[in-house]
């Protein structure tokens, strides 16, 4: 094996094994059901035992100085357990919109706390929808006159929007987008959380009245479109994660269930559909750890391959954890079973940054078809 | 069937010695170099002379020691490391030269460099890949597709010592490429009919030899892609059985290392031009413009770039790890689906224009599209149906029990 192909095994194994140990599924369940959106001990521990929060910040910042193949790596992982926690707000889109940046003060001011584990994050782009759009920006900022910023607008859909102790938000400034941080419990800024399908994934709704923020200084647009990439292929990782895990959930319980005296994965049906997940789930992980290595290459291609890694993963995952429950016949319907959260996070990660159909106009724009 | 003789010898050029003192870049550009001074030259129209163009390209090839990149150079072939094996199919495919005829280098090769006598080794597979004979597959009968270990085409030993033979009757079908075979490599019964896959002995009979009949069988696009054989009384000489009696169908599934594998970059980069094409015409068309073609175009645009990536998995897992991994059990269908969806689409896009075929000026593009729906039916069917390979994967790769009610494998 290569050195990087070693290195990369061994960083799943560490990463899988320490969730095993503290956010297994069971764990998500745990956290989930007692209203929390994350265990906050272990978001500790995962910082300080592991780094994991740190491993795609570079290391003038406190981080491990690795990127996008390794930082996928963590979310596949991370989406098998569906884990519970700010982590993709957090580690996939606010340090890596300040990881692109270029405003050296405030990745300062902002990423040794997330790589520590002490600092939780988001980013807020589209105001009504969700993607990391920069053209669907509504909010807007104006100087406070001190050399500070006060935003007025607000954002559905911000994922750990009311946790995250900063809210990385998109705003106009005289038609320019720009970026701003805003802190949590900033003065004029209202967070409720929305009731939606995802309950291991927390949403929010944010208004801001004149909130003060800090303005990130830098080339918005340039960043959102980056992080946008970055987030559509580590979404696609972690849903080849959940899918690769809710194949496996399927196949064990069509080995040990029997009917009509046989076990129930003897039967055709229930192969076949195992063996066409299987291609969803293999061409789903291919997808992102390709789109991975081309954005860390910063290739030409990356955008169009991220946009094609979201296009087949969403899909695939909500097909595999459909799959999934029809193979656990009722128990699969219950609540006590695990099944539904897949499907949860699979729909709603299908839809959440853009729909399948959106990346896929994405890739039609940029193939010039 | 060519009688035994003197084993050819690549005459010049010999990778072997080149082998380990170019780089990759080097051995590239080398085979480049060949497939384009040497190349095949204009491909001819009519179908017979387009036979003999294609086997005097491979013999060429051959000759030059450039045929059967996987296969040992005891039997003439390259024996490239798989890295150097990507390359070569890589530049096979850049240069656009006619393919093998017959089945015989993917299917029966392998086996006889496994399995064969040295004698087998040295007649057999040299002759194969020089295209001096054309090997062809006779597994399939009427009765027996799927369920193969069910076969009936009986051999019954006769005689002894140096004429020893075995007489050979039933039929064969769907024999592709069957009206072009100087030999065809079968499985036929020696076991008793209940004995099913321990009662099955692996022949290479003659296609000339007195008692074979084929017939070529029209196909749905009007083409003839396959025969049927009829064996009657035919007299196979023992020397003629690759392993042991009633033990062929062990040697079924013998492939050589992963030469399969090394292709898979190039079927990606053929469908890549393949839709390529129906996106330029779909863009003259000015079809572009409505949105559920648009959007169905990138949904195969995102398929293709995902074979490569499905590819390029398979390659470095083979280079890494020295297997290929659950991807290329599964890779195949979707190259099967893809197929098929891409052609129905476009004649679905084109509208009535579509429904004309080649036999009309009118036609679009030689009414390559039409064709090509109605010729990739056959990709979910011939080599094992996609119903089957489903199977396979569910109990090979996923570990699923295997049906109780089916015959042991
Ligand atoms: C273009 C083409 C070229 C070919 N070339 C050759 C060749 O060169 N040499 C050769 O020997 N053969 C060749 N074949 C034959 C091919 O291998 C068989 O057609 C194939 O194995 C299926 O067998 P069958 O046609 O008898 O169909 P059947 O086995 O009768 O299958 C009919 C249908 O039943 C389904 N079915 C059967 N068993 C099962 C099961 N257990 N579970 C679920 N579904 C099942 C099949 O999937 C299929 O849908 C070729 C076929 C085609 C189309």
């Amino acid at each position: 094996m290569s050195g990087q192909a070693e290195e990369l095994q061994e960083l799943r194994e560490v990463t899988r094994r320490f969730l095993a140990d503290k956010a297994s599924i069971s764990d998500t369940r745990r956290v989930v059901e007692s209203g929390r959106s994350c265990d906050e001990a272990v978001w500790k521990q995962m910082a300080e035992q592991i780094g994991l929060q740190g491993i795609a910040v570079p290391e003038q910042f406190g981080g491990a100085g690795m990127g996008p193949v390794e930082l996928g790596v963590v979310c596949e992982e991370l989406g098998r357990t569906l884990y519970a926690g700010p982590f993709f707000a957090t580690v996939v889109m606010a340090a890596q919109a300040l990881v692109a940046a270029d405003d050296v003060e405030a990745a300062e001011r902002w990423l040794p706390g997330i790589v520590e584990g002490a600092l939780t994050g988001t980013l807020a782009v589209a105001d009504l929808t969700g993607e990391i759009d920069p053209e669907k920006v509504l909010t807007t900022a104006e100087p406070d006159g001190e050399g500070g910023w006060r935003l007025t607008g607000s954002k559905r859909f911000v994922v750990d929007g009311c946790s995250a102790d900063l809210i990385l938000a998109a705003a106009l400034v005289e038609g320019e987008v720009g970026l701003f941080g805003i802190d949590g419990d900033a003065a004029g800024l209202t967070r409720e959380p929305l009731a939606q399908l995802d309950p291991t994934r927390a949403l929010a709704v944010l208004t801001f009245e004149a909130t003060p923020a800090q303005r990130v200084a830098t080339d918005a647009a340039a960043v959102l479109g980056r992080v946008r990439d970055l987030v559509s292929a580590h979404l696609a990782a972690e849903q080849a994660g959940g899918a690769a895990a809710a194949l496996e959930m399927a196949v064990e319980y069509a080995k040990v269930r029997e009917q009509f005296g046989r076990p129930i994965g003897s039967f055709q049906a229930i192969k076949h559909m195992c063996a066409d997940r299987l291609l969803d789930v293999e061409s789903a992980r291919n997808a992102a750890s390709a789109a991975a290595a081309l954005l860390a290459d910063h290739d030409p291609e990356a955008s169009l391959t991220a946009s094609a890694a979201a296009a087949w993963a969403g899909p695939a995952f909500t097909r595999v954890a459909k799959d999934n429950i029809q193979i656990h016949g009722g128990i699969g319907f219950t609540w006590e079973h695990d099944a539904h959260y897949f499907l949860k996070r699979a729909k709603s990660s299908e839809v959440l940054f853009g729909s399948p159909a959106h990346h896929r106009a994405r890739v039609a724009d940029l193939a010039g078809i | 069937m060519t009688t035994i003789q003197h084993p050819v010898h690549p005459s010049v050029d010999d990778p072997s010695h080149a082998l380990h003192a170019e780089s990759d870049e080097e051995f590239r550009l080398r085979l480049r170099a060949f497939l384009t001074s040497g190349g095949p030259g204009p491909r001819p129209r009519d179908p017979r002379e387009r036979v003999a163009w294609t086997k005097a390209w491979h013999r060429n090839l051959y000759d030059a020691g450039y045929a059967g990149p996987s296969f040992p150079q005891e039997v003439g072939g390259m024996d490239l490391p798989f890295g150097r094996q990507v390359i070569y199919q890589e530049e096979i495919a850049r240069a656009k030269v006619p393919g093998a005829l017959g089945t015989g280098l993917g299917i029966v090769a392998p086996t006889i460099i496994r399995y064969g006598t040295e004698v087998q080794k040295q007649t057999w597979v040299r002759a194969m890949l020089r295209h001096d004979e054309v090997w062809c597959q006779g597994y399939s009968e009427p009765g027996a597709g799927s369920d193969l270990p069910s076969l009936r085409t009986t051999a019954r030993r006769e005689g002894s010592g140096e004429d020893e033979v075995y007489v050979v009757n039933g039929q064969k079908v769907w024999t592709s490429s069957g009206i072009l075979a100087d030999t065809l490599f079968c499985l036929v019964r020696t076991g008793s009919q209940e004995s099913r896959q321990k009662g099955i002995t692996y022949l290479i009979i003659d296609a000339k030899a007195p008692g074979v009949t084929i017939r070529p069988l029209k196909d749905l696009n009007g083409g003839t892609i396959f025969a049927e054989v009829f064996l009657d009384d035919v007299r196979v000489p023992v020397a003629n059985r690759i392993g042991e009696e009633n033990s062929g169908w062990a040697l079924v599934r013998t492939s050589l290392g992963h030469e399969r594998a090394a292709g898979s970059m190039n079927q990606a980069a053929r469908y890549r031009r393949v839709l390529d094409e129906l996106i330029q015409l779909a863009q003259e068309r000015g079809l572009t413009s409505d949105p559920l073609i648009r959007d169905q175009l990138a949904d195969f645009d995102i398929r293709v770039r995902l074979m490569r990536f499905n590819a390029e998995r398979i390659i470095a897992g083979i280079l890494e790890r020295g297997e290929p991994g659950p991807t290329s059990s599964v890779s195949r269908l979707m190259l099967t689906t893809f197929e098929q969806e891409l052609h129905e689409f476009a004649v679905d896009m084109l509208g009535p224009d579509g429904l004309v075929t080649k036999a009309s000026d009118a036609a679009v593009q030689r009414a390559r599209w039409l064709s090509g729906f109605l010729t990739s039916r056959a990709a979910t069917i011939g080599a094992g149906t996609a119903e089957i390979q489903r199977n396979t994967i569910a109990e090979q790769v996923l570990r699923l029990p295997h049906d109780p009610a089916m015959p042991p494998r």
